[in-house]
């Protein structure tokens, strides 16, 4: 069975085909048309005419679209006297204290929101749909030169029916326009931001159409089956569906590295783990929990609010090269300005001035003077010196001593995004491993998890390409989720069961075979938020709950009642585990050494080529291990070796 | 003695200290029962030294800025011990008004030394009183705003006390919210105090101290940089509050400016006297509103600790309407006073600095309530529009930033509903750069009701700058009939509440 992942990044395309056991990468770069730099990387890793092959992808056509703001011209049907819920959101300005900024503009504008007589309220109809406002809106909206209309009534996620009746007049109007209902997009509470995904959806949904029309097409031409589409929840669909459920695909990249994330510690043993991707001018970090990425639904993408399950990325715009600086109350800062690949950090020598986390890198002994990045690019470390020897003289420090500067202010950065991933969700670093991977991940993962008390850190062979491999490897999954309000304690095991088995018979009619994870929104009575748990029998869901409490919030109130929000269904159609054969046995190479400084101090470090080293090979710090797309320090107090999946397994000794 | 921190301990440190009192944030956010705090994020959460100086905060809302100085200070009097947590709201002892109850935690290294303070404040949606939701607009004394509570210990070397958790629920309409939202004051604060172990345990006592010190001094030094800038002078300026509940009459609130090298003060002299109404600030919410206008002036990365406002000096006389004594009743003052004070200011401000027009100016507070249940909400409004733009529409201006209560919520869990809530197009004032547009909002109660509105902007829009047009004032109604800026009415059942909300004033000549 051949087993194919190919990831869409800014630069590189990446490839990652899994042949009885083997990898295969290719990395090509990444084209206007995505899809056609997916081809380029199935010739470049020489996959022809393939049958019985998976394919899955992620890109990043949704994200870039809705970033750019890109996407379909759009229209939105809503409730009268509620036209501007996209516009107000939350009501909340975007910054305290500098009042000249202002929000960015809603997907759709005021002149293209019209509306209908009707009025839902939670225990029903109140106001029928009149008939007279519905043709109204249908006409102004087929008057409107649209590609795509949201349906957005008020509690339509309990009461779907005249969102339906408003979706069918729209399709017959304009059979060529792509409506989303926000019964079905997101059957949630919560007006502005179900109403928010809604128009992000169909805001995206032609695009992403398109493109996905040019990629089967372009993938039958060459003989291989149509892909499975990467969501942002870390799972894949087939295309049919994801021309559907377009705003299910907006973080499509980051969540398939996370779940090769989760595959590398999978294959070491690891189940809870936080991964750690830098890249040139950011940083994503993900939780991933007993062998799942953490997924969330408050999501905000592009100043859009998203609330559809997504792999719980969190990104800081900082990584190698940000750019380093001192502000008039002389605090060093690293960020958010990045000299990116063009014309990079200053020790590219083509061009660059300021002093980036790159240069303070080679500065400081981790990465070597004269090392050839891809291509043309040679490191010159007096190029670094002389950039931050300027920043130096501005701080009263030596050379040296800024460099350590802007790493540990990288490093502190790095820490406070991790912690928002782990202690703000009621999660103990301390307990968790560190998967380090990009171009920088394990250049700073020794240090950030001695910061964090984290007691192992991993850094997997593939680190240039683990969205691709996550791809290769992740499970077909679509996630069901049913409105509800009602006290636990009045709930009986056969209404449970009843309203589970009926999510299950509808997924089980969209998707082969699927397997069934059943989760529920639960919150005190009162409280306005709540918390998914996995969902036993009925008597289990109470304690459960307080379980869960307690563990994110360090309290529960064991006599309060508990009210059940939603039901939820995760259904997945597993990929048979991954069988890797052990990497090929390398030829050994004499380590040599280098001076690199450490809490301080110059030490000689041992450098250690990855290509020489096998399974079983130890490493113990401080040492530098140079591998194809990165480099890897260990620190003095760190030590460990490469195992049998070719991932290298650092512990604190 | 002081230990001087080199520049990157002093951004490292920096950054993990704001990382504390942000989580502290996140705990009591995520962890609260009332939407008031859950939804709105009607808190704040801040670290102080041992000194009682803020070291930094996490602010949702800017009216908490100036105000949880006040609360330590008042709890450092009590001799706080480790394992203790204080509680208090008497707005003429570290409180600011009633609703805003404030948890005061000493923090302790291990060996029982106090080294800090970590703070948490919100607004609870009932503390008793005359009214439902303890935002009367016609109290005439702070005894009819609800249960005062002095600062006391709620919690006693790491014991609870029931007997002063009992004595304020026992005072409170919702006592089973109350108690969910002071537990979740309560592990923000042990949040706060366990990180600050950490942060200690991993860099010594010594140099989170200095840390202390270092970024402190580091914001005065950003905070001066911004002062030295404005031109020297003086700048007054004079604007109104439309009425204090008891009558309609205009009420000045008059600022003098000065601008001396790199400080800065602001004089209050000429003000009027406390007034009989509630729309009496006491001294802390004062100094709210003179820091929120000085943070304005201020970067965005300069960090919010006591530095930023060592170089501002505020005179405010006394008994006057914004330093008023017991027992004025002050409830309004900080939701509607505060936001004319920072008005005031700007408007003195943009003399010397290029600044927005005037925003909607009020929170236009409604509170609604019945037998059992009682609801509070703000409305957000225009922004004043500036030279880089036109004003943002329908957003809080000034002193809040709380976010509004979904429909689908609220109609869930009370006896509402929303009929209408849109933007007042053209509300905003004209100009070369238009004001935002404030809110159309009616609700229509189910049943018999209490209604409460502390608002204001009513008679006069806020106004415009260098040229452009003031923005339409706001409007209050009940089944079509106006209703005054602050009132309180019994409302029958289908009763409909229609809050219009001022839009901010333009910039620049058309």
């Amino acid at each position: 069975m051949l087993r194919i992942g190919v990831d869409v990044g800014g630069t590189f395309t990446d490839l990652v085909a899994l042949v009885d056991g083997r990898i295969v990468t290719a990395k090509v770069p990444t084209t206007a048309d995505q899809s056609e730099g997916v081809i380029a990387a199935l010739e470049a890793a020489g996959i022809g005419p393939v049958k019985g092959a998976t394919v899955a992808h992620g890109s990043t056509v949704a994200t870039n679209a809705l970033l750019e703001r890109k996407g379909a011209r759009t229209a939105l049907v809503t409730t009268e006297g509620f036209r501007d819920v996209l516009e107000i959101g939350r009501q909340n300005r975007q910054s305290l204290y500098d009042l000249t900024r202002n929000r960015p503009p809603p997907l759709v504008p005021r002149e293209l929101r019209f509306t209908v007589l009707e009025r839902m309220v939670p225990e029903g109809e109140l106001t029928p749909l009149d008939d007279n406002s519905l043709k109204a809106a249908v006409e102004a909206v087929a008057a409107a030169d649209v590609e795509a209309v949201a349906v957005c009534l008020l509690f339509s996620y309990l009461h779907p029916e005249h969102e339906a009746q408003v979706g069918a007049a729209l399709r017959h109007a304009l059979p060529a326009a792509h409506v989303s209902l926000s019964s079905g997009v997101l059957p949630e509470f919560r007006e502005y931001e179900r109403f928010s995904t809604t128009a992000a959806d169909a805001y995206l949904g032609p695009k992403l159409g398109g493109y996905l029309r040019r990629l089967v097409r372009r993938c039958e031409e060459r003989g291989v089956p149509a892909p499975l589409m990467m969501q942002s929840s870390g799972g894949v669909v087939d295309v049919a569906t994801a021309a559907g459920r377009a705003a299910s695909f907006v973080l499509s990249g980051p969540a398939a590295g996370v779940v090769g994330a989760a595959e590398i510690a999978r294959r070491s043993s690891f189940s809870d783990v936080l991964s750690f991707d830098m890249g040139g001018t950011s940083t994503d970090v993900a939780p991933i929990m007993a062998g799942e990425p953490g997924t969330t639904t408050e999501a905000t993408i592009a100043g859009v609010p998203i609330k559809l399950p997504m792999a719980d990325v969190h990104t800081v715009g900082a990584g190698g090269g940000s750019i380093a600086w001192v502000d008039e109350g002389n605090a060093l800062h690293v960020g958010p300005r990045s000299a990116g690949a063009d014309p990079g950090p200053a020790s590219y020598g083509k061009g660059g001035k300021d002093p980036t986390v790159t240069d303070a890198n080679l500065v400081l002994g981790y990465l070597k003077d004269g090392a050839t990045l891809g291509g043309d690019i040679k490191l010159d470390r007096s190029a670094a010196h002389e950039a931050i020897g300027e920043l130096a003289a501005h701080l009263g420090l030596d050379p040296v001593e800024a460099a350590q500067g802007i790493v540990d202010v990288a490093n502190a950065e790095m820490a406070r995004a991790l912690r928002i991933i782990s202690v703000e969700r009621g999660l103990d670093p301390r307990s968790f491993g560190l998967v380090a991977f990009g171009g920088a991940g394990p250049l700073h993962a020794c240090a950030l998890a001695e910061e964090l008390d984290m007691e192992a850190v991993l850094v997997p062979e593939a680190g240039g390409v683990l969205s691709a491999l996550g791809l290769a490897i992740a499970d077909i999954r679509r996630d069901y989720v049913s409105p509800l309000l009602a006290e636990v304690e009045s709930l009986t095991p056969s209404w449970l069961e009843a309203a589970f088995e009926a999510m299950e018979a509808s997924a089980a009619a969209d998707l082969p075979d699927p397997e069934f994870r059943r989760r529920a929104d639960l919150r005190y009575r009162g409280q306005s938020f709540e918390l998914t748990i996995d969902a036993g029998p009925v008597e289990e869901l109470a304690p459960g709950f307080h379980d869960a409490h307690e563990r994110r919030y360090g309290y529960s109130m064991a006599n309060e009642a508990v009210e059940l929000v939603a039901l939820r269904v995760i259904a997945t159609v597993p990929t048979p585990p991954l069988e890797m054969a052990g990497p090929a046995p390398a030829q050994k190479r004499t380590a040599t050494a280098r001076s690199a400084r450490f809490g301080g101090d110059w030490t000689e470090a041992r450098v250690l080529a990855r290509d020489a080293m096998a399974p079983g090979d130890e490493v113990t710090g401080p040492a530098i291990l140079e591998m194809q797309e990165s480099t890897a320090v260990i620190h003095p107090s760190w030590g460990g070796r490469i195992d049998d999946h070719g991932t290298l397994v650092l512990r604190r000794r | 003695m002081t230990l001087a921190l080199d520049p990157i301990t002093l951004s490292v440190l920096s950054a993990a200290l704001a990382g504390i009192a942000e989580e502290m944030g996140a705990v009591l956010i995520r962890s609260s029962y009332s939407s008031n705090i859950k939804e709105r994020r009607d808190c704040s959460a801040a670290l102080f030294d041992a000194a009682g100086r803020l070291v930094a905060q996490a602010e949702h809302i800017p009216v908490h800025l100036g105000a949880m100085p006040e609360a330590v200070a008042a709890v450092m009097q009590q001799e706080p011990r480790p394992g203790d947590v204080f509680v208090v709201n008497d707005p003429y002892s570290g409180g600011t008004h009633l609703p805003d109850i404030t948890l005061v935690s000493p923090c302790s290294t291990e060996e029982g030394e106090v080294i800090a303070y970590a703070v948490t404040r919100a607004h609870h949606s009932d503390v008793g009183g005359m009214r439902p939701g303890s935002m009367p607009s016609d109290s005439r004394e702070v005894f009819q705003e609800g249960l005062i509570i002095p600062p006391v210990r709620l919690v006693q070397g790491g014991r609870e006390l029931q007997e002063v958790l009992s004595l304020i629920l026992a005072n409170v309409r919702t006592p089973d919210l109350r108690r969910g939202d002071l537990r979740a004051q309560m592990a923000a604060n042990s949040v706060g105090e366990r990180r600050l172990r950490e942060l200690v345990a991993k860099r010594s006592l010594e140099t989170v101290r200095a840390a202390f010190d270092e970024v402190i001094a580091y914001a005065e030094r950003r905070s001066r940089a911004v002062i030295g800038a404005i031109e020297e002078g003086v700048y007054p300026a004079t604007d109104f509050m439309e009425g204090d509940g008891v009558t309609e009459d205009d009420i000045p609130i008059s600022v003098a400016v000065t601008i001396a090298g790199d400080h800065m003060t602001f004089d209050f002299a000429g003000t009027s006297p406390a007034v009989p109404g509630n729309v009496n600030c006491p001294l802390a919410v004062t100094r709210s509103a003179c820091y929120f206008a000085l943070r304005v002036l201020l970067p965005d990365d300069v960090p919010t600790n006591l530095g930023a406002y060592a170089p501002l000096r505020i005179e405010a006389p006394q008994k006057s309407l914004v330093n008023a004594r017991p027992p004025s009743a002050v409830v309004a003052g900080n939701v509607e006073t505060s936001q004319r004070i920072a008005d005031t200011v700007l408007m003195a401000l943009a003399q010397a600095v290029d600044l927005p027009a005037q925003g909607q100016g009020t929170m236009n507070n409604v509170v609604m309530g019945g037998a059992g249940w009682t609801y509070y909400e703000t409305i957000g409004g225009g922004q004043g529009a500036s030279s880089a733009g036109d004003g943002p529409s329908g957003v809080h201006v000034g002193m809040s930033n709380t976010l509004n209560t979904p429909v689908e919520a609220l109609e869930l869990e009370f006896p509402l509903r929303v009929e209408r809530q849109q933007l007042a197009r053209g509300s905003g004032g004209a100009g070369k750069h238009r004001g935002g547009d404030g809110i159309e909002r009616s609700v229509r109660v189910l049943q018999d009701a209490t209604l409460s509105l502390l608002t204001d902007r009513r008679r006069r829009g806020p106004q415009g700058l260098r040229g452009g047009q003031a923005g339409d004032p706001g409007a209050n109604r009940v089944n079509g009939a106006e209703v005054p800026a602050k009132v309180d009415l019994e409302l029958n059942a289908e009763d409909e509440v229609t809050i219009v909300t001022p839009g901010g004033g333009g910039w620049g000549p058309e």
